[in-house]
């Protein structure tokens, strides 16, 4: 029943459900605009730490387009984060590009490699991919360990970024640089309600049901597949480049394996193809054990368990995604 | 010639202790399509419990050879316990799940356990103690091959002769078959799927625990993050071979080992792992089905 409502609703909507879309709509902007004042009231402490969720967050809807929205398998994203990260912090300080500069580059080698990768190994079975993706973490984390051409920084990585600059404004302050992650999180999730309901965002969901019927009915399946891979690279690879900024250091510890574990982690404990699931997912995931510093030795012990509990308790993730037919 | 004999012998060496990972990975995986992702740290787990079973009795006048014996069974139960429990809590309510949620679980446990032993053993390298075994060392065609590698190499071969035998020859490894093929069938014909899951959970978390013994061992350490590094190459082992493949896990061990060993002793060992993984993703394009072949029945 599912598959054939699926097909069937290239055709408006009914007015109630649309409307159901507006209020979520509404309410996220509101939401989205409530937070942009979190500098006027809270520390400095919060302020960082509400910016780099808007990081956090920005990668892992990017993951989700690729894991929850395409059903890829992909256990390397903080790959995409690295590449867009180290591009801003090479560019910068070695060529002297200012960052907002680099951050079109940081989008477009994310893509590109995304997209290179991906396209000889979507055909493989979804447990592959994901071991092939745990591969190329580590080869790239390697890379930069070993400093590749000479440009990397080697295992300290590269220090001393430039401020962002826009029409001779500096942004350099602790709000200044929180907004900009905030407008471009805004930006990101505006993409990921576009995507929702533009032909590659239905494509995938009919792949994700059944890739048989629907390569049946014609659907280029490796050429959607590929496509969601290089945009969900690319966003990951804008929010590496907000990450450089922010820390204004770029190291390969950021890239590790286990940040794209959690990434993994954070779209299926939230609810696949779910936006308000992956925000929750990242603000448990990746501010909680940052609120619990002090227990440092315990919190990833309990995070271990809380994984486990939350997909036994519920294996759909903690608010998955709505079933409408769009 | 001297350095390639000894390479081979290193390899061989770390080898059987892939292999004998490896086959945990892969039983779990040829019954339950889930890849068990804290196996390696149940096995580090077992060099932990090793290690203080040692340096615990240590000095208490037995014969240093008993007290190994004695070390191997008391890790072996204890991580074969934990990996029971593993499946009862973590997998089993969700063997009907989206198979996604398995698999965080699956980190989730890795997570947890890895910590936990940090917890208990602390974040340090422990380093194991020497004379537990003889030293002797003898010398063939220029390599010096050691009492421990030797050990390690007999006692591998044997482990995978006998659950060779095991799951090929005997009632309980025919289930074992069924079901990794298809487990409502097996259940139709009488199989107690449960108890074949919980046995896959407890043989390869017992070869796991020797294994992880083995590492400290051969190594003469441990500390908490290895489970990741040995598991992660160990699962690498397995599909060399074939995933769900028995003696194709024995082989691709065995393979692996000795690759690591000559991609350190030729090229670079900072570009180790690179080149292993590299390895891994060309043969995931070229053969993905491993070398033997995958016993997976996909389903359709």
């Amino acid at each position: 029943m599912a598959e054939s409502a699926e097909i069937a609703t290239t055709a408006p909507l009914p007015a109630s459900r649309r409307s159901g879309f507006h209020t979520s709509g509404a309410v996220g902007l509101a939401l989205w605009a409530i937070a942009l004042g979190v500098p006027a009231v809270l520390n400095s402490t919060w302020v960082s730490v509400a910016a780099i969720f808007a990081i956090y967050a920005i990668t892992a809807l990017s993951e989700d387009i690729i894991l929850g929205r395409g059903g890829m398998f992909d256990m390397g994203h903080a790959v995409y984060l690295g590449i867009g990260a180290y591009v801003t912090g090479i560019l910068n300080t070695e060529f002297g590009w200012p960052i907002f500069a680099t951050m079109p580059a940081a989008i477009l080698l994310a893509a590109a490699v995304g997209a290179l990768l991906a396209a000889p190994l979507i055909r493989l079975r979804g447990d592959y991919l994901l071991v092939a993706t745990i591969g190329f973490n580590a080869i790239f984390v390697l890379a930069m360990q070993n400093n590749l051409g000479g440009i990397t920084g080697g295992s300290d990585g590269l220090f001393g970024l430039d401020v962002p600059r826009i029409f001779g404004l500096q942004l350099a302050s602790q709000p200044a640089m929180f907004w900009l992650d905030w407008v471009v999180l805004g930006g990101a999730l505006l993409l990921m309600r576009n995507l929702e309901r533009c032909e590659l965002g239905r494509t995938l969901r009919y792949l994700k049901q059944d890739e048989l019927a629907a390569t049946t009915l014609g659907v280029d399946a490796r050429a959607a597949k590929t496509l969601a891979f290089a945009i969900g690279a690319g966003l990951a690879g804008l929010a590496g480049s907000l990450f450089a900024v922010q820390l204004s250091s770029v190291g390969p510890s950021s890239f590790v394996f286990t940040e794209s574990v959690t990434l993994f982690a954070i779209v299926i404990v939230g609810g696949q193809g779910s936006i308000p699931g992956v925000l929750l997912g990242t603000a448990l995931m990746f501010v909680v054990p940052q609120i619990f510093r002090d227990f440092a030795q315990y919190r990833y012990f309990v995070f271990g368990f809380a994984m486990i509990v939350v997909m036994v308790l519920r294996p759909q993730g903690l608010w998955p995604r709505r079933r409408t037919a769009v | 010639m001297g350095i390639f004999i000894q390479q081979v012998f290193n390899g061989l060496t770390v080898g059987g202790i892939y292999a004998l990972i490896a086959l945990g990975y892969t039983m779990v995986y040829g019954v339950m399509r889930l890849i068990n992702f804290a196996h390696g740290d149940l096995c580090i787990l077992g060099a932990f419990v090793g290690l203080t079973f040692l340096t615990g009795t240590a000095g208490s006048g037995h014969p240093g050879a008993a007290l190994l014996l004695l070390a191997f069974v008391v890790s072996i139960v204890v991580v074969a316990g934990a990996g029971l429990l593993l499946e009862l809590v973590a997998y089993r309510p969700l063997r009907r799940a989206d198979r996604l949620a398995a698999v965080v679980s699956a980190l989730g446990a890795s997570v947890l356990i890895e910590n936990g032993i940090m917890l208990i053993w602390g974040a340090n390298v422990h380093v194991f103690p020497s004379g537990l075994l003889p030293a002797t060392t003898w010398v063939v065609a220029g390599a010096s091959i050691t009492f421990v590698q030797v050990m390690i190499i007999a006692v591998s071969v044997l482990l995978m002769a006998a659950l060779y035998l095991f799951v090929h020859h005997t009632r309980f490894g025919t289930a074992i078959r069924a079901a990794a093929i298809d487990q409502d069938t097996a259940r139709l014909m009488g199989i107690n799927v449960n108890r074949v899951i919980a046995s896959v959970f407890v043989i390869g978390p017992a070869l796991g625990a020797i294994g992880g013994l083995f590492i400290g061992i051969y190594y003469r350490q441990a500390y908490f993050t290895m489970g990741w590094t040995y598991g992660l190459y160990a699962f690498i082992a397995a599909i060399l071979g074939g995933i769900g493949n028995i003696p194709g896990a024995m082989l691709g061990g065995v393979l692996l080992g000795l690759f690591n060993a000559f991609a350190a002793g030729y090229v670079s060992s900072s570009w180790q792992d690179a080149i292993t993984f590299g390895l891994l993703i060309a043969i995931l394009l070229v053969r993905p089905t491993g070398l033997l072949g995958e016993r997976v029945a996909e389903k359709v």
